[in-house]
């Protein structure tokens, strides 16, 4: 139990016992723990190894494009050796098929949600745990059971070859592609298992923050991260059963023999004409229901998250608080009615488009707003660059570019011409890399010390940092001018058409940069691993932040505070007068008078209120 | 050093913004030679990305200087404390306001253009009244099926139907409309050069329509994952004037009904010898 | 922790090293089932001459009496750079070679002047901006500025650098339709090295012409997976199908040459042989095969090489096309119903395949038929093409005709056959007419419903 100063304000904390480590063996403690926050270390290790899967995937689809039917490296040698290294046409489709999926299912959607949003959640509201602790370690380990069904399906033809999207009559039908058995069945299978991890997250995540928050912590003083990790546990909540009951449906159109997504005449692969009687169309709108939330699933976390950090790097309130809450909420209830902007071409009632472009257009808006506000908070504001800022800048940098490239593609006409071309590429992987990796970079670095107790390496934050922007735009930024030359997606030999020639040289530069940026990542491996254990060691509060989860100890241990968490004000009260300090933490009752002794804004390991 | 990290985030958008200007000079711009679209309607497309680039452009750089600006004083800041403020009900019904009316703007403007492309009822009448073509997507080709010279394309098959594959004639000068259909999975029609892309449904039979303003040869090219072979569908559209095109049909029956004894006419596909009479 | 320079090296390293391994692959070509079951000592020579006449994929070889176009171009040595003692290969600037063909890596050059005249080396590495060739270093050869060669095969490593862009997938490396891509084709993608195509021009006993596999490229194969490539150029198709072609004739070789050893020096046989009943000892067996090595074997393989050439150059000769004696009968209905009863006639028994309605569910669909390689019956009913696939009629309804549409190439099917499958032909035993109302019946079908 520590030992706590009295505060200076003569106010006694309100103590209670901490139980450091929870009774219990290793199995208990660390493999099939109901701690939160175990649990959410256990999905940053598994979800940190899954990028490594994706990046891998993501490196060959960069090679294929970049040295085309030239033997691959590693993989060619090894599967095709018969081909003298040259991959097969299916194999580049499950390299996309599996990037994509990897990425958003595994690596994304369980780093926000279940790294930070289990660790933060109870923490920043002053709870002790989830309110279903159970509940939350099941939402950890049904991510294994993906995982091998996604495994699996690598097995069976090679893998999945439908796209991530897995539109049918490709995903629908075993008959239309290698990979459309068995292995996208496997892949149905996987969806499902993470689709229940997420639910179950979510579940979890809305109750307890609605139920457990702290005395003082009302819905308007809960800082932007929870804001962002609430809204998005409403979308899951919502959006996730349509996706749930759409593969349930392509899977008993390929096991069963319904029909759902299939219609009848359908000759594939000089097999019988199909007995059918369904609409493709059907599934493309029941997937993007969901998919479409998705994105701001993977969006909004991180906005919460940027908010807070920005805010903490730049010692000045959040400017806008509401605002950027209702921007939020704007965003995620607009989601659910933009989906058809997937579906411009896809020969769905043209009428129908005109709606959507409407909505499209206005979600535009509330995330302007929130750009606005970020660049706000940064005016004024007393800046230092370390790894978390410029994480968070970069951020901001690119999630404006992912942002305005919407704007064309909102435009149906344009869109039209962009559909399915570079240019969408180049825009999802602006807001999804640019945006919200880079976010998830600056909160690792920002969080590690209360995860783990010991800083992170600031060094190596910088060079990954560094090395990751500059492969990222390399990369990236090149695809819009690939769309704009009319590039398709999912082509393993754009080369074959005669205007598409030159391009070659721009792939090729795009690859290097892409290879540079994936082993840039090696670093950040090192750096967590490394501080993990050899880090030096960090105080309660090494940024001086004032939200509730640096009042408690670093690592927290079981039940997380080693007092009642008592809230007064909001969560971004920076450049205020507070004795020394220039901030004052949510759970401090008064800001004390300025002091007249030399400031000196290191940790305040021990004067807790 | 933080001086230095300002000028790294203002290194990249200055970057980014070169090479968007020069983009057009070294042909990374819309595809074929001059970078202008084929038809008018792409030309009204193009217009529309144009107006949208200016607005994005301005916002692009706007919002990048402010941000460098914004970073560079919050470096160079050496009061104790940074600014306290929370917000400003004014500059948030600005900048909501603003950007609201400048995108409900672009959603108004561009429906016109949409819907000349898309609502069946703004097809032109001639196209519609006699489709040139039932166009069939299927694993991995473009299959084409023309009525016979002088009839009007059935839905069902007709036994003087000419076929071809993987090559579409055109006739220039008037708008075409085509009906699309796919034999198996999904893929979809598209033309870069026209602008103009439409899904391929299974199960449905999708009217599109088209005009090129020249006469030329464009690629179409599938842009709708359809399996392994999603890349090798490439086909050329063979807009040429009506005389070529009729000279061209004419050819395709006199070819398709060829019974190894008749001449057949030098755009014979695949080099068969010259039959001799016996 | 420091970061060092050492980690940015390892850091930059890793991709470095990632990249290593460019150079050409080691592929061989495969060799046929029935080569790997004879008996070593058999399979050994048969091997080897086929890799000294027809190489590898990456190493190809030039024998000249083929009927292909090796595409070879001269060349000279306009200078030899200056290398260490210790460098294992030359290199060398070279003129003649500006029109040709990028990529030479890996052909043979044939040295025919200077000190190596006659010997062949293999092209390394070929710079085309810099004009250097790269050849490994020998003592036959001492390149001189002047000195002239020959690169051979470049039209055929352009019709192979087309073949595995395009169709290697499908039909694999050696052409043997194993790609690996083609498990999950229906029907599996064709195996050149029967050098049997089914759609051809040609009369029964005729193999392909150039021109009906330049058909089949440019055309694709309505109804399967065999797509259209019209928008190769005329030059592109017709280096694959040089290549094709070339590739046909390797696997015909290889089947000549086995068959005359199968019988008796394949294992099962080797087992009998030396077995209680056969009574030979093993060394016999091997001293027989070795005199037949020295005296027989060199015979046999140019009689091999010479019979497929000349079957191919006889193939596309115009004596061998199939062009009808009368022009086409017209299409009446009184013309379709003579060709009508002619399906169902005892004389042509279209019907036992094709069903009494042209639906492809004749009888013959039902029974066990007898595999003419084996002399067993196939396991499944139905018939069965000559690569040993199942293989439906076709149903005439379905307005798909695999060889083409014109009325020309159903006369063809009908005149010719369809080779390497139970289609006979109909050419000796039906008149012009008689096949003219057939071929008006039969394109009739499809549209039967909807007149």
């Amino acid at each position: 139990m520590s030992v706590l100063n009295p505060s200076p304000t003569g106010l006694q904390p309100i103590l209670k016992p901490l139980a450091h480590h929870s009774p219990g063996n290793f199995i208990t403690k660390y493999i099939f723990s109901t701690d939160h926050k175990v649990i959410a270390i256990q999905f940053l290790f598994t979800t940190l190894l899954m990028m490594i899967v994706g990046g891998a995937l993501a490196l060959a689809v960069r090679w294929q494009l970049a040295f085309p039917w030239e033997s691959m490296p590693i993989v060619g040698p090894w599967l095709f050796a018969a081909e003298g290294g040259q991959i097969s046409p299916e194999f580049y489709t499950m390299l996309f098929t599996m990037h994509a999926t990897v990425m958003i299912f595994l690596v994304i959607i369980p780093i926000l949600a279940g790294t930070f949003g289990n660790f933060l959640i109870p923490l920043m509201i002053g709870a002790d745990d989830m309110a279903f602790p159970k509940l939350n370690m099941l939402s950890y380990w049904f991510m294994w059971p993906a995982i091998a069904c996604f495994g699996m399906s690598f097995t069976f033809a090679g893998g999945p070859a439908a796209g991530w999207t897995s539109y049918p009559i490709l995903a629908d039908l075993a008959q239309a592609a290698p990979g459309s058995g068995t292995a996208q069945t496997y892949w149905l299978f996987g969806i499902t298992f993470i689709g229940f991890s997420s639910m179950m997250g979510s579940i979890n995540y809305m109750t307890t923050i609605i139920n457990m928050r702290a005395p003082g912590m009302t819905f308007f003083r809960m800082p932007m991260t929870i804001w962002g990790l609430f809204i998005t546990a409403i979308l899951q909540a919502f959006a996730l059963p349509v996706l749930t009951a759409g593969g349930f449906m392509q899977v008993t159109d390929r096991l069963l023999g319904t029909c759902f997504f299939y219609p009848s005449g359908l000759v594939i692969n000089n097999a019988a004409p199909t007995v059918g009687g369904g609409q493709a169309l059907l599934w493309q709108h029941l997937f993007w229901f969901y998919s479409h939330p998705a994105v701001y699933i993977m969006l909004l976390p991180v906005m919460g998250m940027v908010s807070d950090m920005l805010s903490c790097m730049c010692r000045k309130p959040l400017f806008g608080y509401k605002p950027m809450v209702f921007s939020m909420s704007a965003i995620a209830s607009l989601g659910f009615i933009v989906w058809g902007h997937h579906m411009f071409t896809s020969g769905m009632n043209p009428a129908l488009g005109m709606a959507f472009v409407v909505a499209t257009m206005m979600i535009a808006l509330p995330s302007a707003v929130k750009t606005f506000n970020w660049t706000a908070t940064i005016w004024g504001g007393k800046l230092e660059f370390n790894t978390v800022t410029l994480n968070c800048i970069a951020f901001l940098s690119m999630f404006v570019v992912g942002g305005l490239s919407g704007i064309f593609m909102a435009a149906v006409p344009v869109d039209v011409y962009f559909h399915d071309t570079y240019f969408i590429v180049a825009h999802f992987h602006y807001v999804l890399f640019g945006a919200t990796l880079f976010g998830v970079f600056a909160a690792i670095q920002f969080w590690f010390p209360k995860m783990f107790g010991r800083m992170m390496n600031e060094k190596l934050g910088k060079t990954h940092f560094v090395l990751t922007f500059i492969g990222a735009n390399g990369t990236f930024f090149p695809m819009h001018f690939l769309g704009m030359q009319g590039m398709p997606r999912r082509y393993a030999d754009p080369y074959l058409h005669g205007y598409l020639e030159h391009l070659l040289p721009m792939n090729q530069f795009m690859t290097i940069s892409a290879i540079l940026m994936g082993f840039a990542q090696i670093l950040l491996f090192i750096n967590i691993f490394y501080s993990m254990f050899w880090g030096p060691k960090a105080g309660r509060n090494p940024w001086n932040a004032t939200t509730l989860e640096w009042a408690a100890p670093s690592p927290p241990g079981h039940g997380n505070f080693d007092f009642v968490p008592m809230v007064y004000r909001g969560p971004n009260e920076y450049a205020v007068v507070n004795g020394d300090k220039d901030f004052v933490m949510q759970s401090e009752k008064e800001c004390l008078p300025a002091s007249t002794t030399a400031t000196d804004d290191t940790d305040i390991t021990e004067t807790m209120i | 050093m933080g001086k230095g990290w300002c000028l790294f985030f203002l290194f990249w958008p200055v970057a980014a913004v070169a090479s968007c200007a020069m983009a057009p000079l070294v042909g990374w711009s819309f595809p074929y030679d001059n970078a202008q679209a084929a038809s008018n309607l792409g030309m009204r497309i193009d217009g529309l990305f144009y107006l949208i680039l200016i607005i994005t452009a301005i916002v692009f750089v706007g919002t990048q200087a402010v941000l460098v600006y914004a970073l560079w004083r919050g470096v160079n800041n050496r009061e104790p404390r940074a600014s306290h403020v929370h917000g400003n009900h004014k500059l948030e019904l600005i900048w909501s306001i603003i950007p609201g009316a400048i995108l409900l703007f672009l959603a108004i403007y561009q429906m016109n253009i949409w819907a000349d492309f898309r609502i069946k009822k703004y097809f032109p009448e001639a196209a519609v009244k006699a489709p040139i073509a039932e166009i069939t997507a299927r694993q991995f080709e473009w299959r084409f099926r023309y009525p016979a010279i002088g009839k009007i394309l059935q839905q069902k098959p007709q036994s003087d139907d000419l076929y071809s594959v993987n090559e579409l004639h055109v006739p220039f000068g008037k708008p075409v409309m085509i009906q699309l259909r796919s034999d198996d999975v999904q893929h979809s029609f598209f033309m870069p050069a026209l602008r103009i892309k439409q899904d391929a449904l299974p199960g449905l039979q999708i009217p599109v329509w088209f005009e090129a303003n020249k006469p030329g040869t464009y690629d179409l090219v599938c842009a709708e994952l359809c399996g392994w072979g999603h890349y090798k569908m490439k086909a050329h559209v063979i807009v040429e004037p009506e005389d070529e095109y009729q000279t061209y049909l004419k050819n395709l029956t006199q070819q398709q009904f060829y019974d190894g004894l008749g001449k057949v006419a030098a755009t014979e596909i695949g080099t068969e010898s010259e039959a001799t009479e016996k | 922790m420091r970061v060092g320079l050492s980690h940015l090296i390892l850091l930059l390293l890793v991709p470095l090293i990632s990249l290593a391994g460019c150079e050409q692959p080691q592929v061989e070509f495969v060799f046929s089932k029935k080569t790997n079951e004879l008996m070593p000592e058999a399979a050994k020579p048969v091997k080897k001459a086929l890799v000294e006449q027809f190489g590898n994929p990456f190493a190809l070889t030039q024998f000249e009496g083929l009927p292909t176009d090796f595409g070879d171009i001269q060349g000279a040595v306009k200078s030899v750079e200056a290398t260490g003692k210790d460098q294992p290969s030359i290199r060398i600037q070279v003129t003649g070679l500006t029109d040709a063909y990028h990529k030479l890596q890996g052909l043979p050059l044939e040295w025919t002047s200077g000190k190596g005249q006659g010997h062949v080396s293999r092209i390394k590495e070929y710079y085309f901006e810099t004009g250097t060739i790269v050849v490994d270093k020998s003592a036959e050869i001492d390149p001189q500025p002047g000195d002239t060669f020959l690169v051979e095969c470049v039209r055929l490593q352009f019709g192979r650098d087309l073949y595995n862009r395009h169709c290697m997938h499908c039909h694999g490396m050696s052409g043997e339709g194993t790609g690996p891509t083609s498990r999950y084709l229906n029907p599996p993608p064709r195996d050149f090295r029967l050098g049997i195509y089914k759609y051809t021009s040609t009369k029964p006993t005729s193999k392909a012409q150039v021109d009906d596999l330049g058909r089949t490229v440019k055309e694709g194969i309505a109804g399967t997976y065999m797509p259209s490539f019209k928008l190769l150029t005329d030059d592109e198709v017709s280096a694959i199908v040089n290549y094709v072609i070339w590739l046909s004739i390797r696997g015909e070789t290889e089947k000549k040459l086995v068959d005359e050893l199968f019988l008796d020096y394949s294992q099962k046989t080797l087992a009998e042989r030396t077995s209680e009943e056969g009574g030979e000892t093993r060394k016999e067996v091997e001293e027989e095969l070795k005199e037949y090595m020295e005296l027989d074997f060199p015979d046999t393989l140019e009689f091999a090489t010479s019979s497929v050439s000349e079957a191919w150059e006889e193939a596309n000769l115009e004596d061998a096309l199939v062009i009808p004696g009368t022009p086409r009968v017209a299409d009446t209905p009184e013309s379709r119903e003579r060709g009508r009863l002619l399906y169902l006639s005892q004389k042509t028994k279209c019907a036992s395949c094709h069903g009494p309605q042209g639906r492809g569910n004749g009888t013959a669909t039902q029974d066990f038929w007898t595999n003419p390689a084996t002399n067993e019956k196939y396991s499944n009913r139905g018939l069965h093409d000559i690569w040993g696939n199942q293989l439906p009629p076709r149903d005439l309804h379905r307005g798909i005709y695999r060889g083409g549409r014109r009325p020309i190439d159903t006369y063809r099917r009908l005149f010719a056959g369809i080779k390497g499958t139970p289609m006979p032909a109909f050419g000796g035993s039906l008149s012009d007419e008689e096949l003219w109302d057939m071929v008006n019946y039969v394109m009739s079908l499809p549209y039967a419903g909807n007149r």
